[in-house]
């Protein structure tokens, strides 16, 4: 499998403090990495520098082998991004919010093709012409990653995306990113909830301090085990 | 860049706060430009009839003697300006009825605000009022959150991921906001130009106002979108955007009309007074007959027609005399006012000026102009009519001098058929072609400013600014 994101030895400090140490991760096409840490762990700084917001102080970033920085305009066509609060604009409908951010990527989908891909993010048809002032979160997130699909984006960076959500709507996104995964995306999700990324990801980093203190794959171990190997990291 | 705005749209007009205020604007501004319509053909009409009544006096005045008829004199009426209803500028603190009477230049009197006291306070409701201050107040509120609220809500780094870049983005919410102050600009223009003349300098100079108030809003809405794009958060983009729009609209006006008071002082009325005094009584006095001066211009006179006394002049010496004094007098008011004149022409140059600093004083000086109602306008006026008053004297004058009288002989009368001779007073006020020279600099300050604010965003903004 094709590595399509690649993070290599990155350091970024904030004046004079080390948000990420040295951080190396990849990520394959079908593959869901879930970074894992506590707040101020330097996931957030992480996702930011793949994003090319942040420029890192030494190491690179790159999306399907286009560096983030030096070449934001390349790489920000192949990311989608959802973030832990996808704020739509609230006077307008699921669809049209679909329809403004797709026609921002130079796409024009017709009212149908906006609704199948509401409708592959688990939107019901009810909701598409309605207000997102009236939506949950867990709806708003729908449309998030609808906007990402829309875009034909390969690779998806999501920052704590079920933060907030109800067990429901957080299992229905854990099913939507697995969809995706098999479908070919690479996707990063950072969260600090350990049970859902266990129940999401194929990969798990734990990140601690900004440097990446334990990776393993999902199948290696249970939510059980994976919570006191997290303590264990957190305490030490 | 049309999504964008096409977008902003739609939201605004989904926005019920933002229908209703704008259903507020828009009467406010139709019906303020209304009443300001009547209120102007009103006046207009008035000063007309007085213009016509004091014309009517004159033409059946009784027999009496030329020198009489010219301290009887007449009166011009300031007539408003069509576009006075826009923009009142200096009308109201100005008089509008000025005397002309032979040996004096007298001041023109009756100004509305020193007949009103809420006109003395808060000057009249004009459309300009809400076009200069509560359009551009509310462009502000509707700008200043423009970016700082994708910012804030995280919004921000979806859209510029999904491939608009920064600058293009500020430039398409500061356009949608821009058209919607343009909008209200056109709205009010547009009702002006139904319900006034269709005269084509009247088109000329609104176009220049649209040119003029549209810049500034341009100004006003990027440099708040900016402020939004550019500082934390709503909060500091407000603050920066109204502590600018409190500088430019109330601190640098006066702190800058103070300085250029003092860099070019205009004599006090006294003084004023009392210089042309003492150098009027350098000249001849037409009524005193012992005067040194008029004993030269006797005897030039008498040299002239050969004859021995002023009794065997074929002409009324007196009415020589008369003209002499009031030529002399022309010129010693021409020195005074004159220096007066440059004097104020200079303080506008320097108000003018400080357009480089302050897009709204620059906004100020194009409006009035253009509306016809600025100190330029106005001093317009005061020459023609005192050219005017030099024709009327001179008629008399000479009338009295030539019409078949002699000299000493005060009764001779001439009657009304004269008088409806000598031509009315009328005034037309100076085309905008002859007069743009003097507000090309408002017109370049404000493109200066639009110019200087487009870069500033096109070179100072980038996706960083977005964390």
């Amino acid at each position: 499998m094709k590595n399509v994101i690649s993070v290599q030895n990155i350091t970024k400090s904030f004046k004079g403090l080390t948000a990420i140490n040295e951080l190396s991760l990849e990520v394959s096409t079908g593959e869901i990495y879930g970074l894992l840490g506590s707040n101020g762990a330097g996931k957030s700084t992480t996702i930011n520098i793949l994003l090319g917001f942040l420029k890192p102080d030494s190491g690179n970033a790159s999306i399907n082998g286009i560096d983030t920085t030096s070449s934001f305009n390349d790489a920000r066509k192949h990311i989608g991004y959802i973030s832990e609060n996808v704020n739509l604009y609230p006077y307008l409908s699921g669809i049209e919010n679909l329809d403004y951010f797709s026609k921002l990527t130079g796409k024009n989908y017709s009212d149908k093709k906006l609704g199948e891909f509401l409708n592959k993010c688990g939107l019901d048809n009810s909701a598409h012409h309605r207000r997102t002032e009236t939506y949950s979160k867990g709806m708003r997130q729908k449309v998030g990653i609808a906007i990402a699909l829309a875009k034909e984006a390969k690779v998806y960076l999501l920052d704590e995306p079920a933060s907030g959500l109800d067990p429901l709507a957080s299992n229905e996104l854990s099913g939507l990113l697995r969809k995706l995964s098999s479908e070919g995306a690479a996707i990063l999700m950072a969260s600090h909830d350990i049970f859902r990324v266990r129940e999401t990801c194929n990969r798990i980093g734990i990140i601690k301090n900004g440097a990446l203190v334990k990776e393993m794959d999902t199948s290696e171990v249970s939510t059980n085990e994976l919570e006191n190997i997290y303590i264990e990291y957190m305490q030490n | 860049m049309i999504n964008i705005i096409l977008n902003e749209w739609k939201m605004l007009v989904r926005n019920r706060v933002f229908i209703y205020l704008t259903i507020f604007f828009v009467l406010s501004l139709i019906l303020v430009v209304w009443m300001g319509i009547i209120q102007n053909s009103t006046q207009q009409e008035y000063r007309t009839n007085a213009q016509k009544h004091v014309r009517k006096q004159w033409d059946n005045l009784e027999a009496m003697n030329p020198h009489r008829a010219a301290h009887y004199g007449s009166y011009a009426f300031k007539p408003n300006n069509l576009l006075n209803s826009m923009d009142g500028g200096i009308n109201d603190i100005t008089g509008n009825v000025i005397q002309l009477e032979g040996h004096v230049q007298n001041e023109i009197v009756y100004s509305e605000a020193s007949q009103s006291l809420s006109i003395s306070k808060f000057g009249k409701l004009k459309s300009s009022l809400l076009l200069q201050y509560v359009i551009p107040l509310f462009l502000i509120f509707l700008a200043y959150g423009s970016i700082s609220n994708e910012k804030e809500t995280q919004r921000l780094k979806l859209l510029i991921f999904q491939g608009i870049s920064m600058t293009r983005l500020i430039f398409a919410k500061s356009l949608s906001i821009w058209i919607y102050g343009l909008s209200l600009l056109l709205i009010t223009i547009v009702f002006q130009s139904l319900l006034i003349s269709s005269d084509p300098e009247v088109f000329q100079r609104l176009a220049l106002l649209i040119l003029s108030y549209g810049s500034y809003y341009y100004i006003i809405t990027s440099l708040a979108t900016y402020f939004s794009a550019r500082l934390k958060n709503n909060t500091s983009a407000l603050s920066a955007i109204l502590a600018t729009w409190i500088l430019w609209t109330i601190f640098l006006p006066k702190i800058w009309g103070n300085a250029v008071e003092k860099i070019h002082p205009l004599p006090s009325r006294m003084a004023f007074k009392a210089a042309m005094k003492e150098e009027r009584s350098k000249g001849i006095d037409g009524h005193n007959p012992t005067d040194k001066r008029r004993e030269q211009l006797k005897n030039k006179y008498l040299t002239e027609y050969k004859v021995d006394s002023l009794q065997q002049l074929p002409i009324n010496f007196d009415g020589i005399v008369m003209q002499e004094d009031e030529e002399y007098g022309n010129l010693v008011w021409d020195k005074h006012f004159g220096n007066n004149y440059n004097i104020l022409q200079n303080q506008k140059g320097l108000y003018q000026v400080s357009g480089l600093l302050n897009p709204f004083a620059s906004l100020q000086s194009a409006s009035m102009g253009f509306c016809g109602t600025d100190m330029i306008h106005h001093l317009d006026f005061l020459k023609k009519a005192e050219d005017y008053r030099r024709v009327l004297i001179k008629a008399l004058n000479d009338k009295h001098a030539y019409g078949g009288s002699k000299t000493g002989d005060w009764g001779w009368k001439v009657d009304s058929t004269f008088f409806r001779s000598v031509q009315g007073f009328s005034y037309n006020a100076p085309k905008i072609n002859d007069q743009i020279g003097h507000y090309l600099i408002d017109i370049l300050f404000l493109l200066w400013w639009v110019l200087l604010i487009t870069f500033l965003i096109k070179l100072n903004t980038n996706k960083k600014i977005i964390l």
